[in-house]
């Protein structure tokens, strides 16, 4: 370890050598919102009367991308060139300028106009190819919205879930597995601040609205050294900042929900002098998007009885403002949203999510951008139910506060660094229960918990030679868990149940265990020539938060616990290498290949008939275990002409092994999907019409049977025999969705379209799990039961609008 | 109050999801999957008590999973015996086979031939080859005060029908420690459905620190009744408190977790595991089963 540490710290200090050079920086921005634009690529080519000294002689060209807040800098030699801008949904730009001092030089790009004469989509200009990112996917919300949907309405998480290298354990599950990893090691990130359950309606729906959405990156290897926490994945929800000229509405009716956004500038335009002011940008903008469900309404005809007075909905509100002035840049943005479902003297629950961010960006000088943010995150779920005339209420909170601080630092055309860190602090409210009747008021529960986390990182790009390029960082990371409350410790055999040995209580801020890791991180690309590459990454991932869940899917209930005194860090090491290849014909595709290779320590896992709920003594039921998951991911995108979409196929196995479940031997993971095929495709016929289509086929997941069964006392006892965990898969799942849209004649101020689609279009019945029940009409005989949540073709309609 | 948890939490979910799946065309259908039950276990089932009656210990081999119970294969070729540890010669109790995979042994308190409070007892079993151990204590149990008859007005769930109930009146011992299988017979019918099944951990549950007085509602009352049938005159209820021990009440909680882990939140299913162990160590015998020895009192009340 210590070896590839002062590795990593040669590569990250090599070739921080400077020339006499000029600095060009500044924002790339959409032309008609003013909107910032992240990861855009800038191509800076000599024109040929330059001539460029040979030690800082990259490429052919220079090359550099805005980070996420659409800022760029790019240092160069003097002289004159040509600026190529490629960004997603942007028409290719070009300008030339001339460079002689230090300047600052914001680009605006005009996007690209659907309905006007043939303009295709043009894909990022291997984007894929020559980035250093691998294993790395975005999808912008323009994309999001074109696939077709659950019940017609576009979903981020759904949408993600059609990318290589991720699978889902089902309808109705929350949350999506990456590279045979659980969901929650995925950092779900909106505006910086995580997100504890995506969730809307046990997955059915995320809790991201696609309106506020400007773009989403899917980090699956090769993480950069900024991102932290989880071991699989990072998924990067930005939201939009709204647009800075005009008022701007849309919005939509479903099936299910309705939505709408409203956004525009908030202050006057700066210059006075010009004379058509809508012309010129505000200094600040808002976007305010909110959706609600009326599934309540809708499913009243359908429920029992005694359900009649169910509340049964979800809403969610995203709202962002910002503010510029000269070098800085001010957000601040908040989502909330939450699931109610309420049977009238049964039972309610209630979950959600809320975040606040607050973030500064400041230019230091041409070549230093900084960020500067502060959030709030919190998910919450209570539960209340009634058993006659006893009420009791439950409820379960994680609350974080974090600041962090990231610098961007583009030192010369070969290197840019970036570095920063982070601290956060986790209060855990693991159960809290009160009993309430006429004449009991009970109050019991579970000892909060509390965490500090520390961070910090610093990465490298180093582009050697314009063929080859490294990425090599490191993050150390801390996790303080500390007072007040209670400490517990067991004596432990391997594979069984922990037997108290003692307890204590903490004092507040007293640290109970203390755990620091260096996480190298290591990326590098091979330029084979302009259309292909070869790229590679190695991460090792750190955990400190774990979702603790034993049944088949993940439900808002799970309870996520802090790395404990007994619950040692989440580690995860991934190598992955991939070839990509571009062709650039009359029709353009992106394709790649990627295989990779993850080992995992410290899996949580339980034991047999653990208690997960209310339990004091939940570490005892813990038990840790290895696990590995490999497999090769293929991806085609055909991204010009009429039909456009993906393929992509992978094939992997995710596994583990504890030490008392399955009798030691490996065993595939829940989530375990040999072959997953996703098809995405959409066809243009005209500016009126549009279709899509979507198939998924993966295989079935495994699942645990009941072999045999025994009487005792005249109860049965049921049981699986030995080497008896994940025995049986459950049948494969496929399933496609089509969906037509219907775009009205676009006046100069309105703009809408109707969307008809249908989901499980040939009505499979995939299983979503395959569990065991006694016939009554004829006791002492089992059966087996599929359940399907969706048992059949779901047809919707919606109406999109903007103005 | 956890395992009330867990119940209600599975409950309103599969309530809550059926209402969604209603919605979207959700559907349960039965399907044919094909297990094998490779290796039969040996399945020891004896709880012996220490009341006059006839004990049985029965020995039997597991089924398929989809077999119909009762179709179990008796072991009829065994030796079983209980030995009593505790007196200054170990006392041996053989309990001899009688019918279908049935050991019996009938007490003899003439000849001193009965189980007494406080001892420890070891059970052998030898079938062929294997020879079968297990060990257990018999506790003391508490006393019944009184059987107390209630009328309710049954107005939905849990209690559906109008009619009499019984409340169990008794104290748990003092001191933590002590464990009770609470049995009810309906005109000496045992009410044996999994759902009421029905053990306590002192008042209740230890972990709420409970202990010394009434045993806590949901034993005391809700374990004792069906409230889908309320008690008529003339007929019959008699409680029993069989003493346990620590791991015969996990043991039994995990019966009770299997047998409803169902539906859409199920957890993995996971083996029972047995206090009965094999001495042959080179053969590897999947057993099945548990040995306990109880102390018990009764009351009984005939409906007026």
């Amino acid at each position: 370890m210590q070896r590839i540490i002062s590795f990593l710290f040669f590569i990250i200090t090599i070739g921080l050598l400077s020339a006499q050079n000029v600095t060009i920086s500044g924002y790339i921005k959409d032309s008609t919102t003013r909107e910032t634009i992240g990861k855009a690529q800038i191509v800076v080519t000599p024109v040929k009367t330059t001539t460029i000294p040979s030690d800082t002689k990259v490429s052919p060209d220079f090359r550099a991308s805005t980070n996420g807040y659409g800022f760029y800098s790019i240092t160069i030699p003097q002289g004159k060139y040509t600026i190529q801008i490629i960004a997603p949904s942007y028409p290719p730009f070009a300008q030339t300028i001339t460079a002689k001092a230090n300047e600052e030089i914001n680009f605006l790009l005009i996007p690209e106009v659907e309905g006007v004469g043939t303009v295709i989509i043009r894909s990022k200009r291997n984007n894929n190819v020559k980035s250093l990112d691998i294993s790395t996917q975005s999808i912008n919300g323009q994309t999001i919205k074109k696939i077709p949907a659950f019940l017609g309405e576009a979903d981020v998480i759904k949408s993600i879930q059609l990318l290589p290298g991720v699978t889902t354990v089902g309808e109705g599950a929350s949350g999506f597995n990456v590279r045979g990893g659980s969901i929650d090691q995925n950092l779900v990130l909106m505006d910086e601040a995580p997100v504890f359950n995506s969730a809307h309606l046990f997955g059915f729906f995320s809790i991201f609205n696609p309106d506020a959405v400007k773009d989403v990156e899917l980090v699956k290897g090769g993480i950069p050294a900024n991102y932290g926490g989880r071991l699989s994945s990072t998924l990067d929800v930005k939201s939009r900042d709204g647009n800075k000229r005009a008022f701007q509405a849309n919005g939509g009716i479903g099936t299910i929900f309705s939505r709408l956004t409203l956004e525009g500038p908030l202050a006057k335009p700066e210059s006075k002098k010009l004379l058509k002011p809508r012309s010129t940008p505000a200094k600040s903008s808002f976007m305010i998007s909110g959706r609600r469900s009326y599934i309540d309404v809708l499913a009243k005809p359908f429920l029992p009885d005694n359900l009649a007075g169910s509340q049964f909905y979800f809403y969610d509100l995203t709202a962002k403002a910002n503010y510029s002035y000269k070098r800085d840049n001010i957000f601040i943005s908040t989502y909330i949203g939450d699931d109610v479902f309420k049977a009238a003297g049964l039972f309610g629950v209630k979950w959600g999510n809320s975040t606040v961010t607050t973030r500064w960006n400041h230019v230091f000088n041409k070549r230093l951008f900084s960020n500067f943010t502060y959030y709030y995150s919190r998910y919450r779920y209570n539960l209340e139910f009634t058993n006659r005339d006893v009420t009791f209420n439950w409820k379960s909170n994680i609350v974080n506060n974090s600041a962090k601080v990231d610098f961007n630092y583009f030192y010369n055309p070969k290197n840019t660094i970036a570095f920063g860190a982070q601290s956060t602090h986790y209060r855990f409210i693991p159960g809290e229960a009160v009993a309430k009747s006429a004449t009991l008021n009970l109050k019991f529960g579970l000892p909060d918990r509390y965490a500090l986390e520390n961070a910090i990182y610093i990465s490298n790009d180093w582009n050697a030679n314009g063929k080859f390029s490294i990425r090599a960082g490191i993050r150390v990371s801390q996790f303080m868990y500390m007072g007040p409350g209670k400490v517990y410790l067991f004596n432990r055999e391997p594979g069984k149940q922990g037997i108290l040995d003692s307890m204590y209580s903490t004092e507040k801020g007293q640290i109970v265990a203390n755990y620091i890791n260096p996480e190298p991180r290591l990326g590098f690309k091979y330029q084979l020539n302009n259309n292909s590459s070869i790229k590679g990454g190695y991460n090792r991932m750190v955990q400190n938060l774990h979702l603790i869940s034993n049944t088949a899917a993940s439900v808002p209930f799970d309870v996520w616990q802090p790395t404990t005194n007994n619950i040692k860090p989440e580690i995860a090491d991934q190598i992955a290498l991939g070839y990509f290849k571009n062709f650039n014909g009359k029709h353009e595709f992106e394709t790649s290949i990627e295989g990779y290779y993850k080992t995992l320590q410290n899996q949580v896992d339980y034991i047999d008939g653990a208690s997960l709920l209310l339990n004091e003594l939940l570490e005892a039921d813990l038990l840790t275990g290895i696990g590995r998951a490999y497999g090769i991911e293929a991806y085609v995108k055909k991204s010009s002409g009429n039909l456009t979409g993906w393929v992509s196929y992978t094939l992997s196995r995710s596994e583990r092994q504890v030490v008392g479940i399955n009798d030691g031997n490996w065993y595939a993971n829940r989530f375990d999907r040999l072959h997953n095929l996703y098809v995405v495709s959409q066809y243009k016929l005209n500016n009126k019409w549009e279709f899509a289509a979507n198939f998924v086929f993966s295989t079935g997941t495994p699942a645990t049977f009941y072999t045999g069964q025994y009487t005792v006392q005249g109860y049965v006892v049921p049981d699986a025999g030995s080497n008896a965990r994940n025995n049986v898969r459950n049948p494969d799942y496929h399933r496609l969705d089509l969906s037509v849209t219907y775009t009205r004649k676009k006046t100069k101020k309105f703009e809408s379209n109707w969307v008809i689609s249908c989901y499980n279009v040939y009505n499979r019945r995939n299983p979503f799990s395959i569990y065991f029940a006694t016939n009554f009409q004829n006791k002492g005989q089992n059966e087996a039961i599929r359940y399907s949540v969706i048992g059949a073709a779901i047809p919707s309609i919606s109406y999109n609008f903007k103005f | 109050m956890k395992f009330l948890f867990n119940q209600i939490q599975r409950n309103s979910f599969i309530i809550l999801l059926s209402g969604l799946a209603t919605f979207l065309a959700g559907c349960e259908d039965v399907i044919q999957v094909d297990v094998v039950n490779k290796s039969p276990k040996i399945v020891v089932d004896a709880f012996v008590n220490n009341t006059l009656d006839t004990q049985t210990i029965k020995l039997t081999r597991s089924i398929g999973y989809f077999d119909s119970t009762g179709s179990e294969p008796a072991i009829t070729q065994a030796q079983v015996a209980v030995v009593d540890q505790s007196t200054s010669f170990p006392k041996l109790f053989v309990f001899n086979h009688t019918a279908n995979g049935k050991y019996q042994f009938l007490p003899n308190p003439v000849t001193g031939d009965t189980f007494s409070i406080g001892h420890d007892y070891a059970l052998l079993v030898v079938i062929g080859s294997d020879t079968l151990v297990s060990f257990s204590t018999l506790n003391p149990t508490t006393t019944i005060d009184s059987l107390r008859l209630v009328d309710v007005e049954g107005n939905g769930p849990p209690i559906n029908t109008t009619g009499k109930y019984v409340e169990l009146m008794a104290k748990d011992r003092k001191g933590p420690g002590d464990f009770y299988w609470v049995k009810t017979f309906r005109n000496d019918s045992f009410l044996n459905n999994i759902s009421q099944l029905n053990i306590s951990a002192d008042m209740g549950n230890t972990s709420r620190g409970q202990d010394g007085d009434l045993f806590i509602y949901p034993v005391r009352y809700n374990g004792v009744n069906d409230f889908s049938r309320s008690f008529k005159s003339g007929e019959t209820v008699r409680i029993e408190i069989h003493s346990i021990n620590a791991i015969a009440f996990a043991w039994f909680n995990l019966v009770v977790s299997e047998n409803q882990n169902g539906g859409l939140f199920a957890t993995p299913p996971a083996n029972i595991f047995t206090n009965v162990v094999s001495f042959n160590p080179n053969k590897k015998t999947a057993i099945g089963g548990f040995f306990c020895m109880s102390a018990v009192t009764a009351a009984s009340v005939t409906i007026p």
